[in-house]
């Protein structure tokens, strides 16, 4: 998808430079909110400010979104039918194993960073284990982790 | 509850969350049911993973559960309420993290050699890390209820990191193993 977009809007549009476009996935990423969204968010407001912004995210949500939300209508008016639940537990089995592979390709990145990992085995059992909330969890293991990361030394 | 509160708890619930979606949005998955199923009972167990599977296998940016969990708080209101209430969920999730993707990215690059963009860009990816395979779990309990869906979840998983295959086959075949009844 970003390799895709990139083709498009800095190869052959020329909205803007390569570095710029780098510097909006990396934002995109790091803050909050889904990577795809958080990307039209940037590239529409390089153009328009906010309202470039928005026009960009209605563009790439609105019309998938309405079309979900038509097949969502549908789900609640004959969630009945026997062969609609049984489709959705195989689509639902997929998805749970697409969700955990997603972990494991962040955690090859962390493969050797003892104390990332000791910090990600700790936000786990808090919330796993202890069934805290997210939100207290990140408020406290957010902070802690940027202190324990923070650059040290005269040559970072 | 009166549609016009349900509406309410349902805006605010996801305003609430929006700024603590870190690491791309599937993070916020066992807040999501937290909320709409134990706290709120807007939905059930099934009707969650039900959802979710929907809207993992649907083409679009992954926050689009938010609607279809929206769209089964108002429900019961009707089917105009639950659009209204649909709409209303997706642009609480995405209005907080808009606004502050759009601060972030006007200020990134004067950030450049400041401790607090170093220590912010390391330290989220371990915290992150922790909550997705925690979410992950909770997905894995929430959405299976045989072994031979939880076999079906570790194959897709094992496939996916291990081949190049798109996810869309697995959706596929999943989905065509549903209907002729081998998941539960």
């Amino acid at each position: 998808m970003s390799l895709w977009s990139h083709r498009i809007i800095v190869e052959r549009r020329q909205w803007m430079t390569s570095e710029s476009f780098v510097t909006g996935l990396t934002v995109a990423r790091l803050f909050p909110g889904p990577n795809q969204i958080n990307m039209s968010v940037y590239i529409g407001s390089i153009f328009q400010g906010l309202p470039g912004s928005l026009a960009a995210v209605a563009g790439i949500i609105l019309f998938p979104f309405t079309l979900l939300m038509l097949l969502g209508l549908l789900y609640f008016q004959f969630s009945a039918i026997a062969e609609v639940n049984r489709l959705l537990a195989g689509l639902a089995a997929a998805a749970a194993g697409m969700a955990l592979s997603m972990g494991f390709k962040i955690l090859e990145v962390y493969k050797t960073d003892y104390l990332a990992l000791a910090i990600a085995v700790i936000v786990f059992v808090s919330l796993q284990v202890f069934r805290f909330h997210l939100i207290p969890v990140v408020l406290v293991a957010g902070p802690v982790a940027m202190s324990l990361y923070w650059p040290r030394g005269p040559g970072r | 509850m009166t549609a016009l509160q349900t509406w309410w708890h349902v805006v605010l619930t996801f305003l609430k969350l929006s700024l603590f979606s870190i690491g791309g949005g599937n993070t916020l998955l066992q807040a999501y049911h937290h909320e709409v199923v134990e706290t709120f009972g807007w939905l059930t167990n099934r009707q969650f993973s039900d959802l979710y599977g929907l809207a993992e296998a649907a083409p679009g940016p992954s926050s689009m559960l938010v609607g279809l969990l929206g769209l089964g708080a108002g429900w019961k209101h009707g089917p105009v309420w639950a659009l209204i209430t649909a709409y209303s969920a997706e642009i609480a999730i995405l209005l907080p993290s808009t606004v502050v993707m759009l601060i972030a990215a006007a200020y990134w690059n004067r950030w450049r050699d400041s401790p607090w963009r170093i220590a912010f860009e390391r330290g989220l990816g371990p915290v992150t890390l922790g909550i997705l395979f925690s979410v992950s779990v909770t997905v894995l309990k929430t959405a299976n209820h045989s072994l031979i869906a939880y076999a079906l979840s570790f194959m897709v998983c094992f496939f996916v990191l291990k081949t190049k295959i798109s996810p869309l086959v697995f959706i596929g075949i999943c989905g065509l193993a549903g209907v002729l009844g081998f998941v539960r």
